[in-house]
C-alpha cells in the first residue's frame, strides 16, 4: 500500500469515530474545517470513504451550506452581519465600505495576500449593538463579535487589518 | 425494579440541596449573564474584569453564570446574590464598573447603585423588583417558558430539577400516564407548532404514534432562521434541559427512541449547551437507554446545521440529516410517513417542545389561563429595529403590538414606518396596522401577512420600504434550494426589478411584472418559493405611494442608492479633511475650499457622513433615465 500524506493520515484520524448511514455528514465536515479552516478535495475523498459515499456526493451536499470553504481561508474574516436590525443602521454602506477598503470584488472574498476577508454572516440575535460584525481568525478559533459599527469605523477596522493589525488593535482602530 | 419517581425524588434531594446553597450562598456570588447576546455586548470582559478584581483583592466572593433576562438593551448584565437569598441585578456593566460591583458583592451597600437595574429575588430598600420594569409590563407575573432565566445556572442539571424539572416526565415514565394522555393533553391545551404553521402538536404527535412499524424518530427544529427572531435561542441557552424535557415527552408519546435537534450553525453557544445538557442528561439517566429504570430508551443527538435557510423546512431539514444537500422534497409522504432515514418521523419547533413539560406538570387548563380562545398559552417574542429597548420577552397571545411598542420604548430615531414580522418570507406592514394588530397569527391576516415564529422588527423612516424588500428578496432568492424554476429563477427577478428600481431606473412594466412573478411563484414546491413574493407584495399593496414615487424618482428616506448623492456641504468644516481621508474609494475632488464628491466613483457607504456630518450630506437626485 502507498505510503499517505501527513495530512491524509490526520484526516483520517479526525473522522474516525463517524459512521456511514447516521447523518453524520455535517458532524465530519464541520471537525475537519474546523481543524484545516477549509475542505480539500483529499477531505471530501476521506469523508467519502469513511461515510461509504462517493466524494461527489460529499462536495455535493457541502457545497450546498454557506458555511463550508473550499479554499484556504484568509488570516482574518471579517463576517458582516446580513439581518434586518443591522441594515436599518446602513449594514449596506458598512459591507460596501469594507469591500472597497479591503479591494475585494464580492462578498466571500479576500484580499490577494490572503490577509483579510468578509464573509457573510446572519443575525443570531444581538440586534441590540446593530449594526455589527465579527472578527473571526480560523488559526486560534477567535472570534470577537463588534457591535455598534458605522461605515466608517468599517473603513478603519479594514484598513488596520489590511495592513496587518491584530483584531484587538482593528476592533479600536 | 426501582419505581422511576423513587429515582427521581432521590435525585430531587440533591437538586435540592445543591440549589438551595447557590440561591443562598454562604458568601455573595456574583453571576455574570452569559448567551450570545450578552457576549457580543462584551460580557466575558466584564466577567474576567470581575475575576480579576476578586482574586487580587482576595475577596470572599464567589463568581458563576446565568443567562440575561430579554432587557437586552441593558447588557451586560451581572447579578449579586447574598447570603439572605437576594439577588441584586445591574447592567450595563462594562469592565470599569468591575470595582463597584465587587464593593456592593462585598457589602459597600450603595457602591454599585447607580448599576441597578432591580431585585431578581427578596428585598433591599429602595431598589424595586425586575418584574416592575416597564418593559415585562405585558409579561405574566410568573414567566413560563422563562421561568428559570436569571434563577438558574443555565448548564446545571441539578438547578433545573430544583425548579421541579423532569418531575412531570418522571410520573410520566412511572407510568403515572398513558402514551395517550400524553397526546390528549397537548391537544386539550391546545398547544401549536411555534415554528410559523400553527398545526396542533398533539394531533401531529397522533400521525406518528400511528404510524407503521417500531422504529419513530423526533425531530427538533432548531433552526431558527429568520433574521430577527432568537426566541428559540434563548430557550436552548437559558434553559436547555427544557427542550430535552419536552422531547423526552414526545418521545413517550409517539413511542420515539431516537432524536435529532437540528441547530443552527450561528449558534455556538446554544449548540455546547445543548450538547453538555444531553450529556449530563445521560448521566443521570434521563435520557439514553433505560431511563429511570423503566427500560425505555431516547437517545438524542444535536446535528449541527452549517447556514443553509431552506433547511428549516422541515423535508429539507430531513435531508440534511441524512447526509444530503438539505433540499426541501414534495409532500406527500409528509414525516410521518417517511422522515429521517425513510422512517415516520415528527418535526417540531423548540418552542413547541419546551411547552410540553408545562402542560404535562400544570394541566391544560392552567395552560390556557393564557392566551386567547384560538391561542392558548404563551409565546416567547424577539423585538428588534429601531426601537429604544431592543430584547425578548414571553408574551401571552393576544397581546395588541401596540403595547409592545410602548414597552419598547417607541420608536427612536424617526417616525413608524414599517413592521416586518415572520422573518424573510414573512410580511411588511404599515403603521396604521399597529392599533389593529394584536399578538396572534390570524389577527395579521386581513393585511395578507404573517405573524411568523416570533420575531418583529420595528423600522423607522429614515429607511427606505424598497429597500427593505429588496434585502428580503435577494435573502430569499440566495437561499432558494434551486429545486424549482418558478423559485430560483422568479427570485431572480424579482431581486433584479428591486434593484433597478432602487437605482433609480424603474419602469412602468415593473409593476404587472412583480405580480405576475407573484403568482408564478406560487407554483413552486415548497412554502419558500411560495411565500417568497410576500414582502414584495406588501410592498405593492401597503406602500404603494412610496413605490410610486420611487418610480418617479422621489425616495424622502435618501436611501435608494440611485436617488440620491453625495454632496459637501460645508466647504469650511475642519472635518471635511477627515472626510476626504476616510473615503474607501477616494471618491472627493477638488482641492481644499472647493471640494466636491464625484458621483460616479461615490458608493454612498456613508463613512464620510459619519465622520464629518456638518460638511458632508445626502442630496436628493432626479432619475437619469425617462420613465416609460
Ligand atoms: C424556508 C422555510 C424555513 C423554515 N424555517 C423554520 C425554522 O427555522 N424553524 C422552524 O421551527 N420552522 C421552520 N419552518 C417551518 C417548518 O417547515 C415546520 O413547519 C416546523 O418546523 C414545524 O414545527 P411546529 O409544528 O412545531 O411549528 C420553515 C419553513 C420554510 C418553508
Ligand atoms: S420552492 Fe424554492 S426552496 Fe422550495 S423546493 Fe422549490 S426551489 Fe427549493
Ligand atoms: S459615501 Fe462613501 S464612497 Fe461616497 S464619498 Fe462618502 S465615503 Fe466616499
Ligand atoms: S440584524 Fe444584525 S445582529 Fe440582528
Amino acid at each position: 500500500m502507498p505510503l499517505e500524506t501527513e495530512s491524509k493520515v490526520r484526516l483520517r484520524a479526525l473522522v474516525a469515530e463517524f459512521r456511514p448511514n447516521n447523518g453524520d455528514l455535517l458532524a465530519a465536515l464541520h471537525r475537519v474545517q474546523h481543524e484545516f479552516g477549509y475542505l480539500s478535495a483529499e477531505a471530501m475523498e476521506v469523508i467519502g470513504d469513511q461515510l461509504g459515499l462517493f466524494p461527489a456526493h460529499v462536495y455535493g451536499a457541502a457545497s450546498y451550506y454557506e458555511e463550508f470553504r473550499f479554499e484556504p481561508q484568509a488570516h482574518t474574516n471579517i463576517r458582516w452581519c446580513s439581518g434586518p436590525a443591522c441594515r436599518l443602521r446602513n449594514g449596506n454602506g458598512i459591507r460596501d465600505a469594507l469591500l472597497a477598503s479591503l479591494g475585494i470584488g464580492h462578498m466571500n472574498g479576500q484580499t490577494e495576500d490572503g490577509r483579510v476577508g468578509v464573509i457573510l454572516g446572519q443575525c443570531n440575535g444581538a440586534c441590540e449593538v446593530a449594526p455589527m460584525v465579527w472578527l473571526e481568525q480560523h488559526e486560534s478559533h477567535t472570534i470577537e463579535p463588534v457591535g455598534n459599527m458605522s461605515a466608517a469605523r468599517a473603513v478603519r477596522m479594514a484598513r488596520a487589518l489590511r495592513d496587518g493589525a491584530t483584531i484587538e488593535e482593528a476592533t479600536n482602530a | 425494579m426501582p419505581d422511576a419517581l423513587a429515582l427521581y425524588d432521590a435525585m430531587r434531594a440533591n437538586a435540592d440541596a445543591a440549589y438551595a446553597a447557590w440561591r443562598n450562598p454562604e458568601r455573595p456570588r456574583i453571576d455574570v449573564a452569559i448567551d450570545q447576546s450578552s457576549i457580543s455586548n462584551g460580557a466575558l470582559r466584564t466577567r474576567a474584569a470581575i475575576e480579576r478584581v476578586v482574586s487580587a483583592r482576595n475577596a470572599a466572593i464567589d463568581l458563576g453564570r446565568v443567562h440575561g433576562y430579554g432587557i437586552q438593551w441593558l447588557h451586560p448584565l451581572v447579578q449579586v446574590t447574598f447570603p439572605d437569598g437576594a439577588t441584586v441585578l445591574y447592567g450595563p456593566v462594562t469592565p470599569a464598573d468591575a470595582e463597584a460591583i465587587v464593593d456592593e458583592a462585598s457589602g459597600r451597600w450603595g457602591a454599585a447603585a447607580s448599576l441597578r437595574i432591580g431585585m431578581v429575588t427578596g428585598e433591599r430598600d429602595g431598589v424595586p423588583s425586575l418584574r416592575d420594569h416597564p418593559f415585562f409590563a405585558l409579561e405574566p407575573r410568573e414567566r413560563r417558558l422563562l421561568r428559570n432565566l436569571g434563577l438558574t445556572d443555565p448548564e446545571s442539571l441539578e438547578h433545573y430539577i430544583a425548579r421541579d424539572g423532569y418531575r412531570a416526565s418522571a410520573r410520566m415514565l412511572g407510568r403515572h400516564s398513558t402514551e395517550d394522555q400524553i397526546r390528549t393533553v397537548m391537544n386539550d391545551a391546545g398547544l401549536t407548532g411555534r415554528g410559523g404553521a400553527n398545526f396542533p402538536t398533539g394531533v401531529k404527535w397522533n400521525f406518528l404514534f400511528g404510524a407503521a412499524g417500531e422504529d419513530h424518530y423526533l425531530v427538533c427544529n432548531a433552526d431558527e432562521g429568520d433574521p430577527g427572531a432568537w426566541v428559540n435561542r434563548v430557550v436552548m441557552e437559558g434553559d436547555p434541559h427544557l427542550l430535552i424535557e419536552g422531547m423526552l415527552i414526545g418521545a413517550f408519546g409517539t413511542r420515539s427512541k431516537q432524536g435529532y435537534i437540528y441547530l443552527r450553525d450561528e449558534y455556538p453557544l446554544a449548540i455546547a449547551r445543548m450538547e453538555q445538557a444531553i450529556a449530563q442528561a445521560e448521566a443521570a439517566g434521563l435520557l439514553g437507554e433505560d431511563i429511570l429504570g423503566t427500560g425505555l430508551t431516547f437517545r438524542l443527538r444535536v446535528i449541527r446545521g452549517a447556514g443553509a435557510y431552506v433547511c428549516g423546512e422541515e423535508t429539507g431539514l430531513l435531508s440534511s440529516i441524512q447526509d444530503s444537500r438539505g433540499m426541501p422534497r414534495v409532500k406527500p409522504p409528509f414525516p410521518a410517513q417517511r422522515g429521517v432515514f425513510d422512517k415516520p418521523s415528527n418535526v417540531n419547533n423548540v418552542e413547541s417542545y419546551a411547552n410540553a413539560p408545562l402542560i404535562l406538570m400544570h394541566g391544560s387548563d392552567w395552560y390556557r389561563q393564557y392566551g386567547t380562545e384560538r391561542a392558548t398559552g404563551t409565546k416567547i417574542f424577539s423585538f428588534s429595529g429601531d426601537i429604544a429597548r431592543v430584547g425578548f420577552m414571553e408574551l401571552p397571545f393576544g397581546v395588541p403590538l401596540a403595547k409592545v411598542l410602548e414597552v419598547c420604548g417607541g420608536m427612536v430615531g424617526g417616525e413608524l414606518k414599517a413592521i416586518q414580522s415572520g422573518g424573510p418570507l414573512g410580511s411588511l406592514l404599515p403603521p396604521q396596522s399597529l392599533p389593529k394588530l394584536i399578538l396572534q397569527g390570524d389577527s395579521f391576516s386581513p393585511w395578507d401577512a404573517i405573524m411568523g415564529g416570533g420575531g418583529i422588527v420595528f423600522c423607522n423612516d429614515k429607511t427606505s420600504v424598497l429597500v427593505l424588500a429588496e434585502m428580503f428578496a435577494a435573502f430569499v432568492e440566495e437561499e432558494s434550494c434551486g429545486r424549482c424554476t418558478t423559485c430560483h429563477g422568479g427570485n431572480q427577478r424579482q431581486t433584479e426589478i428591486l434593484r433597478r428600481i432602487i437605482d433609480g431606473r424603474g419602469r412602468r412594466e415593473d409593476e404587472p411584472n412583480l405580480k405576475l412573478i407573484d403568482r408564478t411563484l406560487q407554483f413552486s414546491n415548497c412554502v419558500h418559493g411560495q411565500f417568497s413574493p410576500k414582502i414584495t407584495r406588501n410592498l405593492l399593496q401597503h406602500f404603494h405611494a412610496d413605490y410610486e414615487a420611487a418610480l418617479r424618482g422621489e425616495d424622502p428616506s435618501l436611501t435608494m442608492a440611485g436617488l440620491y448623492r453625495v454632496v459637501v456641504t460645508n466647504q469650511y468644516d475642519p472635518a471635511l479633511a477627515e472626510a476626504v481621508a476616510i473615503c474607501p474609494v477616494d471618491a472627493f475632488r477638488g482641492p481644499a475650499g472647493n471640494r466636491s464628491v464625484d458621483d460616479a466613483a461615490c458608493i454612498r457607504c456613508g463613512a464620510c457622513i459619519d465622520v464629518a456630518p456638518k460638511a458632508v450630506g445626502k442630496q436628493a437626485k432626479a432619475r437619469t433615465v425617462a420613465l416609460n
